[in-house]
């Protein structure tokens, strides 16, 4: 809708703007494209490249050179999509080899993407025979039909407009859902079994295809194509129009590009002190407005979304059931040793979890009560020994990895996506165990539902708010929201870290009552760190005390409390 | 010894002192406050500035030294509390902000000074006879005065109370602030130490290069990848670190040429930031 | 709706007729040239970004030389409008990024007119100082390149021996120590330099620093009043400038130039150089070629270019097929200003250029 209206104003606004203006806008379309995709990265999934010129320009040159050797020939219009392509293919590579290395997306992904723009300069200025050298690459033909400013403008334009329906789309997506989630908590949303790296990679990728797209369009718009497309201070300007203009928002870097950008072109030549002024404000947005200045109509048309979307209510989709398992398997760890700067947490831990019932996991702080989850779903790799469930080997395998095959997991301190709503949150766990990858393109995901969701609803009336983002819960809240995360998932086991930690009496008791409710439900291995004896006596079938990294004792509840071993480390720690 | 030798030997310890000056400052507001300082370049530049002032003035130019530790303290500290403390565990809102920092001193040196090159008269013109060959004289001092500080901070860092508070700091700075340190203090302390260090290293090369308003953007890419290769939080990472990328880059341009001592050093620096972000002393 | 058409220097220097028709002014600008009102010349200078130091003295110069084609009665019967557009616009032509800015802007001065000087500058060392050992050193790029290889043949036709070249990166930080210990060590007569902007400072200032000013003479191609500034007075000695404009230039031509801008702009005279200078010759380069060919078309504008004079600051100028022919000067550095201690005549532009 809206990228209609967008294009239709782009269409009538030469019109209005004169040549000159015409002229420069068709230019920074272009440059709004690399910044949508700047904004993609940054504002949705939570990195922040610093070399975006280098798709631009890396397709800026294949154009360039495809115009050049075949002037005039329509074949160009099939190709210069794939020069795009090139640089989104690229983006995709760089994203899958840098994304799953210790240095992740944080300043270290940041500070490469800088390097490589500053190789790729040196390259374009070097390497004479392909790219011309500093000089660049000169007298580019225009494409065929497209034979005055007036067509680039609305080339340009349209352009623009398809990458902005691209994005929408996206944005909207269960994937673009996703990239939010990474962004707020790349951990929780490994733990569902999605591979973070994965989808960053794929966020970086469509990011390097919309420059590589808008490059492949500078070359026969502009008719020259020099190092200074690929280099560090034209990705250095993108970043100051998307965070200007409100990186976290589809609209938020175009305004910024078109605004900032090609105001400076005309403001400096009149305003003294012009760029020390644009300094200063970019400083004050980043400091107390990172919302950009698309923040300031964020909230009317939020409010106008929500009245449109209130208007029109979408009915629930059942989300497809987990495919059943044949027969429960027990998850056993033998001899697992795990160790951190030379002290070794786990000692030789050889526990096993029956395929069914509640297990709760006590000890002494520092016992490695958590570390034994960490272990579990592949967070901590052990140096020895071996986690299996049932035949199957699962030892140090990644989080992801694990998590698909059917392990769920609440964390200690609550991790829910809070920047989501509740619905989104929701929906996450469902996709995690019922969604292909490509399904994760179609909108009505966002609308799925389970059975099991409902009736925990009808249990706990705030999780039918769907709308509401998960920030306005309570603390109490948040630990029922990832509860009720983990329990969506289905799991065959289900991993929970002190799941009523931070909860009132009467919530502790509401809380057991649902654990105890999903276990037989799902007829699954629920496996509880708690403190909390007397509530352990409520819930637990059997009981595993660690000590010192290794199982010190396991049986019934009344077993343990009779254990003179477990007394002695009970009642020894509190001497 | 072939003199020749000797005066190449003479450039590589030239080359990493003065890289391992400059990027001693970056390490320590990176390395202990994870702030990832783009305007530390422009520190540089604003020291550098310093000493033009006064050589243009006529007075003796060890002055510049107390005048950049002014004015570079000085502004270091109004950043500080206006621009980083707000943003600290905020690395890409802290990265975006000092780059707009950067901008800003560079439109304001531009605007106080013009943007033509300027040149401060090298003090200690002339060359001395070392080992047979002659090296220009305040570039050997310059060399005995950087190895002299760093060694003067390593000494400071590894045994004083503040080091070890800083250590602290970095650690765990919750549990820092619950054991009452003055965190905040400490920060701003920090973050003034090492714009000071950047003044200090740009006074220090302003009588080698054209003193102008974009003259910190040579020195911030290096300094980061300085970092980078020697790991974050302790002064023999930085040495470590120049030692790599200042070597790499005199050695191949003793060697090869500075075209391809540049790149070498942009991909030595990429497979760091790829393969051991945390540096050389990492372990895994 | 206002017609205008582009020409930056770039497009001006690199043997204008030509370059126009090659297209580097984006094609679809020139449909939008109107046959009344105003002639505006959108003038692509460096206002943002360190080259902005030039822009004063581009903008400047251009005013002049459009307050002169328009008291001659404008280009085509219409009056000249300069609208100063900032080269940043496009990061194509620009980047903010100082260096490589100011880089890129002397590119465009170098590609017409340098080529050609080096010969004479060579020949003239080779002469007066009996120089028989060379050592070159440039920025790694086209221009640097292609100067050197010209000068080795010369150097070679007269006798002479190459004892090194090297080349450093385009806008990366360089350092010069290693370079000057090699070049101290093959001790040769004359040190040939291409290198531009900070990094012909830098490198200036390291090898006066070394003490090898006394014994070695510098020949710079690309040094005008600003770079020598940076250098500063006691690293310029023995050091040589070759090119076709310096503001201490003795001739008639630039002497009136010289009072023409003073008269404009008074005590705001903007530091004229060789930058500038083109700017000037840019304008009158337009009008000419515009009146000559009757219209902007590329075609016509092409077949006009062919003997072509017009006025620059240094004098008047005459095309040759693609290329521009003009006095070059050769200067001997005496502190921070330049005295031209020779003048080669009406030299034409040797090499096609390599745009």
């Amino acid at each position: 809708m809206a990228n209609l209206g967008t294009l239709v104003a782009l269409l009538v606004l030469p019109f209005a703007v004169g040549d000159y203006w015409t002229y420069q806008l068709g230019l920074y379309y272009l440059y709004a494209m690399v910044a949508v995709g700047l904004g993609l990265c940054w504002g949705q999934a939570g990195f922040l490249p610093l070399g975006q010129a280098m798709f631009f320009g890396i397709s800026a040159y294949l154009s360039a050179i495809l115009l050049k050797a075949m002037p005039g020939s329509y074949l160009i219009y099939l190709l210069l999509p794939l020069a795009a392509l090139a640089s989104g293919v690229l983006a995709l590579l760089i994203g899958l080899m840098v994304f799953r290395r210790d240095g992740g997306s944080g300043p270290f992904f940041s500070l490469i993407t800088l390097a490589l723009s500053m190789l790729a300069f040196q390259i374009a200025s070097n390497w004479n025979s392909v790219t011309g050298g500093f000089n660049g690459l000169a007298g580019i033909p225009s494409l065929p039909g497209i034979d005055d400013f007036r067509a680039n403008y609305y080339l340009a334009a349209v352009a623009l407009v398809v990458v902005l329906t691209l994005a929408t789309w996206l944005y909207r997506a269960p994937l673009g859902v996703l990239w939010r989630a990474i962004a707020q908590n790349e951990r929780r949303v490994a733990l569902f079994g999605f591979n973070p790296h994965r989808y960053k990679a794929i966020a970086f990728a469509v990011s390097g295809f919309f420059a590589g797209l808008a490059g492949a369009l500078y070359a026969p718009q502009q008719g020259l194509v020099s190092p200074q497309v690929v280099g560090f201070a034209f990705s250095a300007e993108l970043l100051v129009w998307t965070a200007v203009g409100g990186r976290g928002r589809l609209y938020g870097p175009v305004l910024g590009t078109l605004l900032v950008g090609s105001m400076t072109g005309e403001m400096r030549d009149g305003v003294p002190y012009w760029e020390v002024i644009m300094a200063g404000f970019f400083m004050l947005v980043v400091l107390v407005f990172p919302q950009g200045v698309i923040g300031l109509f964020t909230p009317v048309t939020d409010r106008l979304r929500r009245s449109f979307d209130r208007a029109r209510q979408r009915a629930r989709i059942e989300a497809p059931a987990r495919a059943e398992v044949a027969a429960q398997e027990p998850l056993t760890i033998e001899a697992a040793r795990v160790s951190a700067s030379g002290i070794n947490i786990l000692n030789d831990l050889t526990v096993a979890f029956p395929p069914k019932g509640v297990a709760c996991v006590i000890g002494p702080n520092g016992a490695g009560k958590t570390s034994t989850f960490n272990l579990i779903t592949g967070e901590l790799p052990a140096s020895a020994g071996s986690v299996k469930v049932g035949a199957l080997d699962i030892t140090n395998q990644a989080p992801y990895q694990v998590a698909r095959l059917g392990f769920g997991r609440k964390l200690q301190a609550p991790s829910v996506f809070p920047e989501l709503s509740i619905g989104d949150n929701l929906a996450i766990a469902l996709w995690s165990n019922g969604a292909r990858p490509l399904d994760l393109l179609r909108l009505s995901l966002r609308r799925w539902s389970s059975p099991i969701i409902a009736e925990l609803a009808m249990r706990y009336a705030f999780l039918g708010k769907e709308e509401s983002p998960a920030s306005d819960l309570s603390h109490g809240e948040r630990q029922i929201l990832e509860l009720a995360m983990a329990l969506a998932v289905q799991p065959r086991i289900l991993l929970l870290d002190e799941p009523c930690a931070g909860l009132s009496a009467d919530e502790t008791s509401r809380a057991v009552d649902v654990i105890r409710w999903a276990a037989e439900r799902l007829g699954n291995a629920v496996i509880i760190i708690e403190h909390d004896m007397a509530l352990v006596r409520r819930i637990a079938d059997r009981v595993m005390v660690l000590h010192n990294g290794a199982l010190l004792a396991e049986g019934s509840v009344a077993d343990i409390q009779a254990n003179p071993a477990v007394q002695a480390v009970y009642v020894g720690g509190q001497k | 010894m072939d003199p020749l030798i000797i005066t190449q030997i003479l450039n590589i310890l030239f080359g990493v002192t003065t890289l391992a000056m400059i990027a001693l400052g970056l390490a320590i507001t990176f390395g202990m406050l994870g702030v990832l300082n783009l305007a530390h370049g422009e520190f540089v530049m604003m020291g550098a500035f310093c000493a033009l002032v006064v050589d243009r003035a006529g007075a003796p130019f060890l002055l510049a030294v107390p005048l950049a530790l002014l004015v570079c303290g000085g502004v270091g500290l109004v950043v500080e509390l206006l621009l980083i403390r707000p943003l600290y565990r905020r690395p890409f809102d802290t990265l975006v902000a000092t780059w707009g920092l950067s901008l800003l001193l560079r439109k304001l040196a531009e605007a106080g000074f013009g943007l033509g090159f300027n040149s401060v008269a090298v003090p200690l013109a002339g060359t001395t006879t070392l080992f047979g060959t002659d090296y220009p004289t305040y570039r050997l001092v310059l060399i005995v005065i950087c190895i002299a500080i760093i060694a003067a901070l390593f000494a400071w860092y590894g045994t004083s109370r503040a080091g070890l508070k800083i250590k602290a700091m970095v650690g765990n700075p919750d549990l820092a602030r619950a054991l009452g340190m003055p965190v905040k203090r400490l920060a701003t302390t920090t973050f003034v130490v090492g714009s000071c260090l950047a003044g200090l290293a740009g006074v220090m090369v302003a009588p080698l290069v054209p003193v102008h308003p974009y003259l910190g953007l040579d020195y911030v890419i290096k300094s980061f990848f300085v970092l980078v290769v020697g790991g974050l939080g302790s002064v023999l990472g930085v040495v470590a670190g120049t030692g790599v990328i200042g070597g790499l880059d005199s050695v191949m341009s003793a060697l090869f040429g500075s075209t391809q001592a540049y790149f070498t050093v942009l991909v030595v620096a990429i497979l760091f930031l790829w393969l051991k972000p945390r540096g050389l002393f990492a372990h895994g | 709706m206002p017609p205008f058409m582009i020409i930056d220097r770039r497009t001006m220097l690199a043997g204008t007729a030509g370059a126009l028709a090659a297209g580097i002014v984006p094609g679809a600008l020139r449909r939008a040239v109107a046959a009344d009102g105003e002639f505006k010349i959108g003038l692509l200078i460096p206002l943002s970004g360190p080259a902005a130091l030039f822009g004063p003295s581009n903008q400047g110069c251009a005013e002049l030389a459009a307050d002169e084609v328009n008291a001659a009665g404008g280009v085509l019967g219409r009056k000249i409008k300069l609208i100063p557009t900032d080269a940043g616009a496009a990061p194509a032509e620009v980047a903010k990024s100082v260096v490589r800015l100011m880089l890129e802007e002397k590119v465009d001065l170098v590609i017409g007119s340098h080529d050609s000087a080096v010969r004479q500058a060579v020949e003239a060392t080779v002469k007066g100082k009996g120089a028989k050992s060379f050592y070159l050193i440039g920025n790694d790029y086209v221009w640097a390149r292609n100067s050197n290889e010209a000068a080795k043949s010369y150097i070679s036709a007269g006798g002479g021996t190459i004892a090194g070249e090297e080349y450093v990166p385009l806008g990366a930080p360089n350092r010069f120590e290693e370079i000057v210990t090699r070049i101290k060590g093959a001790k040769p007569d004359v040190v040939l330099i291409t290198v531009i902007g900070a990094d012909n400072v830098n490198f200036n200032r390291a090898f006066a620093s070394f003490g090898l000013d006394k014994d070695i003479t510098r020949l710079a191609f690309l040094l005008e009043e600003n770079t020598l500034q940076g250098i500063g007075a006691e690293s310029s000695g023995n050091l040589y400038s070759c090119m076709a404009y310096f503001a201490n230039v003795g001739s008639e031509a630039n002497q009136k130039f010289k009072a023409a801008m003073k008269a404009k702009f008074g005590d705001k005279v903007p530091q004229l150089s060789t930058l500038g200078a083109d700017a000037y010759a840019g304008v009158h380069c337009a009008k000419a070629l515009v009146d000559k060919a009757g219209s902007t078309e590329a075609a016509a504008v092409a077949a006009a270019s062919q003997g072509l004079s017009f006025a620059t600051a240094g004098g008047t100028a005459t095309m040759t097929g693609r290329h521009v022919d003009k006095d070059m000067y050769l200067a001997l550095c005496k502190a921070t200003e330049f005295e031209v201690v020779k003048t080669f005549e009406k030299i034409a532009s040797g090499q096609s250029c390599p745009v």
